[in-house]
């Protein structure tokens, strides 16, 4: 047993190399936040194309459908790499996109962003549909009645209780997002996983990676823990409209 | 009560004509044909009651005046504007002109009773905050409800929340309101104080087309009766005479079975 202590809780390890590793966690929090707030923004707006009426919007539906269809079929690690690989050479690309360095982070670190937002908007999507579908019809009507236009109806009366319904599913969708964050150690941005490969290669010792799955977890089982809260508050809150 | 100011629509100008008139409207959902031609008229500051078994098409039959569900032939006019046909504008005059309550209220949850009542005006009629605010506060005191502004409504009655929907529609300063059914959702104790708003409303002139099955309430309010069956009107009469004496079968079998109990 005195060896898998040692290969996993290596205490002077993991205090020599608490920094680095805190370094990496706190990159992968900046990609977890900046990616999840687009991804919400973004997944907003493709469930909304996805969910406009009429014929005139009939190819941009199809066309969000098929977006989150794909998006949602491949791995996230394959939408990385593509980008990565060859998004710089991509030479139509205005420069601010193909070489982004808002903030003053690294290229790598928004090509992780948008691989991120990309393939989380499509989830986010489906999880915002599934809120729109909640919203009774007649919410639609009462609104339209008072004279509001589809547009003001969605943005006032809606889309705002649509996303009070999932707020519970949409945390837990930036749980995985969280986790997901590590797939861009692939395009060598140090984030917390590749900090803790390293050191584990340097010191054939893993201590490193249980010092970082620590951090995600003080991080992670909090939120966790506020979803059940959240949706224990919901069901407490349904069961005492429901009758009349 | 009795210092409430006069509503708005006795200042409009009576202009020509009924406020509203349906000539041979028909709606169909698929293979169902929920209205076969209905002919109606009704007078400006009239109240007509609209009453018959369930499935006769009587809510369509609202919902297609105020263009919520359009319908497939026949001609709607209010206040002698033809609303039906082409145009995406008639939808918008429509509706800045009728206002509609629900059977299931439909009051927005994550808004308190004030700001469900300033809502429209502030974002469809551009009022200023503090206009829309101060008509608000007015409407929901006319409904008598002045203490609760800032109540959401889950923790409103049922005859509450009606009420409040009965402020948010008047928000808008319609000139003809439709109810549909909006009794049939409430316990037995909650109806009479929602009635009570709608009798007032009447008394000072609203012209108002009320699907309902109070027919004590019919009987009172109306001025007119609509008795429809199958999608059709079967009968149109003075309140008081269609309801006490019908001359059709069907009426009579009808009233015989909602009058009974």
């Amino acid at each position: 047993m005195d060896v898998f202590f040692e290969q996993y809780f290596d205490l002077d390890i993991m205090r020599d190399n608490f920094g680095y590793v805190l370094d990496g966690f706190w990159l992968t929090v900046q990609l977890a936040l900046v990616s999840g707030v687009l991804s919400m923004i973004w997944g907003l707006v493709l469930a909304l194309v996805r969910a406009a009426p009429g014929r005139a919007m009939l190819p941009l539906r199809g066309l969000a459908i098929t977006y989150i269809d794909v998006l949602r079929g491949i791995p996230l690690l394959l939408v990385i790499l593509l980008i990565d690989g060859s998004l710089p050479v991509l030479d139509f690309v205005p420069m601010w996109l193909r070489a982004p360095d808002f903030l003053g982070k690294p290229e790598i670190f928004w090509y992780g962003v948008m691989a991120i937002s990309l393939t989380y908007g499509a989830y986010y999507a489906e999880v915002y549909r599934a809120g729109l579908d909640a919203v009774p019809y007649g919410q639609m009507e009462a609104a339209r009645s008072l004279g509001m236009s589809y547009p003001k109806a969605m943005r006032y009366v809606i889309v705002p209780q649509a996303i009070g319904k999932v707020i519970p599913p949409m945390l837990n969708d930036f749980i995985a997002l969280m986790k997901d964050t590590s797939l861009v150690g692939a395009i060598a941005l140090v984030e917390v996983v590749k900090a803790g490969r390293e050191i584990q290669a340097e010191n054939f010792n893993s201590s490193a990676l249980t010092l970082g799955a620590i951090m995600f977890i003080v991080v992670t089982i909090p939120m966790a823990r506020l979803v059940d809260r959240l949706i224990a508050r919901q069901q407490l809150a349904m069961r005492q409209v429901a009758p009349q | 009560m009795e210092t409430r100011s006069q509503p708005e629509q006795t200042s409009v100008p009576a202009g020509e004509g009924p406020m509203l008139h349906l000539d041979g409207v028909h709606k169909s959902f698929g293979d169902l044909h929920v209205l076969r031609g209905i002919d109606m008229s009704v007078d400006r500051g009239n109240v007509v009651c609209v009453i018959g078994p369930s499935g006769s098409g009587k809510s369509t039959l609202l919902r297609c005046i105020n263009m919520l569900e359009p319908p497939e032939a026949g001609r709607i006019f209010l206040e002698g504007k033809e609303i039906t046909g082409a145009g995406k504008g008639n939808v918008d005059y429509v509706r800045r002109r009728v206002g509609m309550v629900f059977q299931q209220f439909n009051l927005f949850p994550h808004m308190t009773a004030g700001r469900n009542v300033s809502i429209a005006q502030r974002k469809v009629l551009d009022r200023p905050k503090e206009e829309a605010d101060a008509k608000s506060r007015a409407l929901l005191e006319r409904v008598g409800l002045q203490d609760k502004l800032f109540e959401y409504p889950d923790r409103l009655s049922g005859g509450q929340q009606q009420r409040v929907a009965i402020a948010r529609a008047l928000a808008m300063d319609p000139h003809v309101m439709l109810f549909d059914e909006v009794t049939s959702a409430l316990d037995p104790e909650l109806v009479k104080e929602v009635l009570d708003v709608m009798r007032e409303l009447a008394s000072e002139g609203m012209t108002m087309v009320v699907v309902t099955h109070e027919m004590g309430f019919a009987r009172d309010v109306a001025d007119r009766v609509v008795f429809m069956d199958d999608g059709a009107v079967v009968e149109t009469g003075d309140a008081r005479q269609l309801i006490d004496n019908p001359r059709e079968e069907r009426t009579k079998r009808f009233l015989g079975l909602v009058l009974e109990h």
